[in-house]
């Protein structure tokens, strides 16, 4: 509906307003009397004013959006967090709801309020590019709101538009964008923008804007300082000018002081919900290791690939960079013959053509060509063939995902494929597929915020990544809020290979796979401090004399972490007395744990718990 | 609005813009669209360029309106179900046939025909409902009308007299980081000057029409419609003089405490600047000046949603 003003009469109803009268409408009126027509229709023109009846907004505070929605009942925090945005905040805030809470729907809701009331008219919403058209349909479905994805100039001239701020802060769109007044201003995943001498932080200042949204589940990593700059890009000031913020509630280096101040702060321009500790009703992880024998010629190739990988190893004087794709080879074998043999032949392609390394990896290949069935393949068919539901296959191969689809194929299962190269539109349609008609999915990606399966309770680890942040992202495709079956996972796991070592470590030694790990992500940052996962257990397996050498070493891996995922709570204490200012200089191993506790234990106190049922 | 309401709504409108209703149930009706209300509501701008331009007969969409989705699909469902039990009688290999068949693209009507006639729910808020809230605006902005006669006088050369009346509804929003809309319709005399609040409901409860009866005569106009012009606005004005401005002062109060925090964080700002730096930091401080102005700055605005002259019976 058009509602621009056409100056007409001006003046000051009291004080502080000024009133407005458009008289557009006199004079095409006026226009059409003397030119004797054309006239309108008379039941259309009572059905227009039944139709602006209808849709007015009676009050100020009552929340408008709900009638407007269909099908779509938000949860009480999430209504709640709507209206405090909207009464108490002036439509801008950070929205830091944990993961899964909903902040996009809190968003919608916002957005949704402001447009109804005709507040927004022109949106603009910057998201990282693997989400931009699954916030399109969001809006589209559960708001009605017509978005439009950013594909080419013109689209920018829509009311709605998400884009991808890469694109959005690049000439020619960059000028455009600031050359435009917008509403409002939605940006998710905002943690991004913690650095203020980045292009896009310094892009999203420039931008005019009225309302404002910053979504994130991670407001503060690091740094109380990306707090900071996060408030300023939202309402400069609100914290104080720089050096007061530093001197108010920063001690130390980083460590948040004046913690009741600061959060009382905070909750002015942040909303933070966080689940309680006794209600995160998640269905239960059943895991199950299968362990298989090889068959004798899979088991020849591995031992033949392992007496190649320690040869080049010991070669190479303990070099350990240059030998990490040469464990991925052993790696390979567990999971098929054709990822192995892609990488022989590159590994050949790469040789210098008179190495006698060369011969060694004819042998291989060699070796190779007697294998003629994948026991892995045939056990993980067994497995889906167990049930009528849906599974999905993770593998770290494309080679293994090609042969897989292909042997799928063959048996009349259905299997889609789904990998990180794919565009946005392919992913998406894989992803309807499976939803669908496909039994199967294979998967060689498990990252990218955009998967959601609640819809499939069955995983099987084809083969296993070895860093557990990798483990935990698969399984929280599928094991998330609104899976209503447990969750059944299935690890491969071939017996008498690094493979079994790996299984062992990630499910014995680190409870890997049944527990939700919230903390995970902190002690391996610590854990990877020196060294990354990868390469520690790379280590591991390249210096070890025998079978007895990897299980001690794996055994002191499993160790450390479980000693570090410990530690955080006596650190704190330690090193964090409520004086400030007489605290002892954490030392230096400790302080980055101790500094995220913190932090945390600052964004806690900001936040508000909630009741989240599974829906 | 329930959905009966829009029904309703949707029936009138149908009605109006002449489109042929082809089915009909209380949750559903599926709609021949007439040329008019297929521009309004098919986006499809090329199409009836082509048209117009090649003065070809168009051919226009059917659509199925759904105003209540759970019913309908139950009432689909119900039919399905009767169609299996008389597809049982169907050998096996066409009952597989169709069941797969089933399973990939979902039910298919047997009376779909080639022709597509695509699903609208219609519910308040969809898109496709304020499609049509736009088209009734678009098509009933200004009327010129008469009232029709209460009753038809014996004597032919009797003569009823009318009062033209200048009717126009207006919008009224109080505007902050938050609005308020009030709706008032009004009508003035052009013969007195005499206004009425509430005018809408009084023409609701008249018979209208766009032809001049027989038999009618209409009053001198006493004043200019300019001048009604200005009757109307001074009577708003008075009233909403009289409103409760706590909305607006409190806005205010927050658009002066958000300046405070502002001028505090950039005048200190400004102060420890590098000479080269001030000029973009000034810059930045007065843009961000504006944008809370546009966000908090308590206003009132007044616009039509329609207007229009009416004819009606009596002199007042």
């Amino acid at each position: 509906m058009t509602r621009t003003v056409k100056e007409g009469g001006m003046g000051r109803l009291h004080p502080l307003v000024d009133l407005r009268m458009d008289r557009s409408w006199f004079e095409e009126l006026q226009a059409r009397i003397d030119r004797n027509g054309p006239w309108d229709d008379w039941t259309l023109y009572q059905l227009a004013m039944e139709a602006e009846q209808s849709r007015r907004i009676e009050s100020f505070e009552e929340l408008q959006c709900i009638r407007f929605l269909n099908g779509l009942e938000p949860m009480k925090h999430q209504t709640e967090t709507a209206v405090r945005v909207l009464h108490d905040m002036g439509g801008r805030a950070i929205l830091a709801d944990e993961v899964g809470l909903g902040k996009t729907i809190e968003a919608g809701l916002i957005l949704k309020e402001y447009l109804v009331r005709g507040l927004v008219r022109k949106a603009l919403i910057l998201v990282p590019a693997s989400l931009v058209l699954q916030w399109v349909r969001e809006l589209n479905t559960k708001f009605g709101i017509t978005a439009i994805a950013q594909k080419r100039a013109h689209t920018w001239n829509y009311d709605v538009v998400v884009a991808s701020i890469d694109t959005a802060k690049r000439d020619p769109h960059r000028e455009l964008l600031l050359g435009t007044d917008y509403d409002m201003l939605i940006i998710d995943e905002a943690h991004k923008l913690k650095n203020k001498k980045t292009t896009n932080y310094q892009f999203i200042t420039q931008l005019r804007k009225k309302y404002c949204l910053l979504l994130t589940a991670t407001p503060v990593q690091n740094d109380l300082e990306e707090l900071y700059n996060l408030i300023t890009l939202l309402k400069p000031g609100q914290l104080g000018g720089h050096g007061e913020f530093a001197s108010n509630f920063v001690v130390g280096k980083r460590m948040p002081k004046n913690e009741g101040q600061l959060q009382e702060a905070l909750s002015s321009v942040m909303i933070r919900n966080r689940r309680g500790e006794g209600d995160v009703k998640f269905t239960k992880r059943i895991v199950r290791n299968i362990p298989l024998h090889l068959s004798k010629e899979e088991m020849d190739l591995y031992e033949a690939v392992t007496a190649f990988v320690k040869e080049r190893y010991e070669e190479s004087g303990g070099n350990l960079t240059s030998m990490l794709s040469l464990v991925t080879l052993q790696r390979e074998v567990c999971s098929s013959r054709d990822s192995v043999f892609l990488t022989l032949v590159n590994m050949f392609k790469k040789t210098a053509e008179d190495s006698p390394v060369r011969g060694k990896i004819w042998e291989l290949i060699e070796v190779i060509k007697q294998i003629k069935s994948n026991t892995k393949a045939e056990k993980a068919m067994e497995l889906v063939r167990e049930s009528d539901g849906k599974a999905i296959i993770f593998t770290e191969y494309r080679a293994t995902q090609e042969y897989l689809l292909q042997y799928f194929r063959g048996s009349d299962i259905t299997a889609v494929p789904y990998r990180g190269g794919m565009g946005r539109g392919k992913k998406d349609w894989m992803m309807d597929l499976f939803r669908g008609r496909a039994q199967v999915m294979i998967a060689t990606e498990a990252g990218g915020e955009g998967i959601n399966l609640q819809f499939c309770s069955r995983i099987i680890n084809f083969d296993l990544p070895w860093n557990p942040m990798r483990v935990e992202q698969r399984i929280g495709r599928v094991h998330r809020l609104g899976q209503t079956e447990d969750v059944q996972i299935y690890n491969l796991c071939t017996l008498g290979t690094i493979e079994e070592h790996i299984v062992n470590l990630l499910h014995e030694k680190i409870d890997m796979f049944e527990s939700v790990i919230g903390e995970l992500d902190h002690i391996l940052e610590k854990f990877e401090k020196e060294e990354s996962m990868e390469e520690r257990l790379a280590r591991v397996l390249l210096e070890a004399r025998d079978d007895q050498g990897i299980a001690q070493g794996i055994e002191h891996l499993g160790h450390s972490i479980r000693k570090l995922a410990e530690e955080p709570e006596e650190m704190a204490t330690e090193s964090l007395p409520e004086d400030g200012e007489s605290a002892p200089t954490p030392s230096r191993r400790g302080s980055r744990a101790a500094r995220r506790h913190a932090i945390n234990r600052m964004l806690d106190g900001a936040s508000t718990i909630v009741e989240v049922d599974s829906p | 609005m329930n959905d009966k309401q829009v029904q309703r709504f949707l029936t009138k409108y149908i009605e109006a813009t002449g489109c042929h209703i082809v089915e009909k149930s209380p949750a559903h009706m599926t709609v021949k669209l007439s040329p008019a209300a297929d521009r309004e509501l098919t986006n499809r701008p090329y199409y009836w360029s082509y048209v117009d331009r090649a003065g070809v007969e168009p051919e226009t969409m059917t659509y199925l309106f759904v105003t209540d989705g759970q019913r309908y699909d139950e009432q689909q469902l119900r039919q399905a179900e009767a169609e299996t039990e008389a597809a049982a009688e169907l050998g096996e290999m066409e009952q597989a046939a169709q069941s797969a068949l089933s399973r990939s693209i979902g039910f298919v009507h047997g009376s779909i025909t080639g022709v597509r006639t695509p699903r609208e729910d219609l519910y308040f808020g969809s898109r496709k409902l304020d499609q049509l809230f736009e088209a009734a605006r678009v098509g009933g902005s200004y009327v010129y009308l008469f009232q029709e006669p209460e009753r038809r006088s014996l004597n032919p050369f009797d003569s009823i007299a009318y009062t033209a009346w200048l009717g126009v509804n207006l919008r009224v929003e109080f505007a902050c980081d938050m609005k308020r809309e009030e709706i008032h319709s009004y009508g003035i005399s052009l013969a007195t000057g005499n206004i009425q609040e509430n005018f809408h409901d009084r023409l609701a409860a008249l018979r209208l029409t766009p032809k001049l009866p027989a038999n009618v005569h209409t009053a001198r106009n006493g004043l200019t419609l300019a001048r009604a012009l200005t009757v109307v606005e001074t009577h708003l004005e008075r009233k909403l003089r009289a409103a409760d401005f706590k909305w607006a002062e409190g806005a205010a109060r927050r658009l002066d405490e958000e300046l405070v925090i502002l001028a505090h964080y950039y005048e200190k700002m400004l102060e420890s600047a590098e000479e080269e730096q001030r000029e973009a930091i000034a810059t930045q401080y007065e843009n961000r000046k504006e944008e809370i102005r546009w966000q908090y700055e308590p206003r009132v605005t007044v616009s039509a949603i329609n207007c229009g002259v009416f004819h009606l019976e009596g002199i007042d």
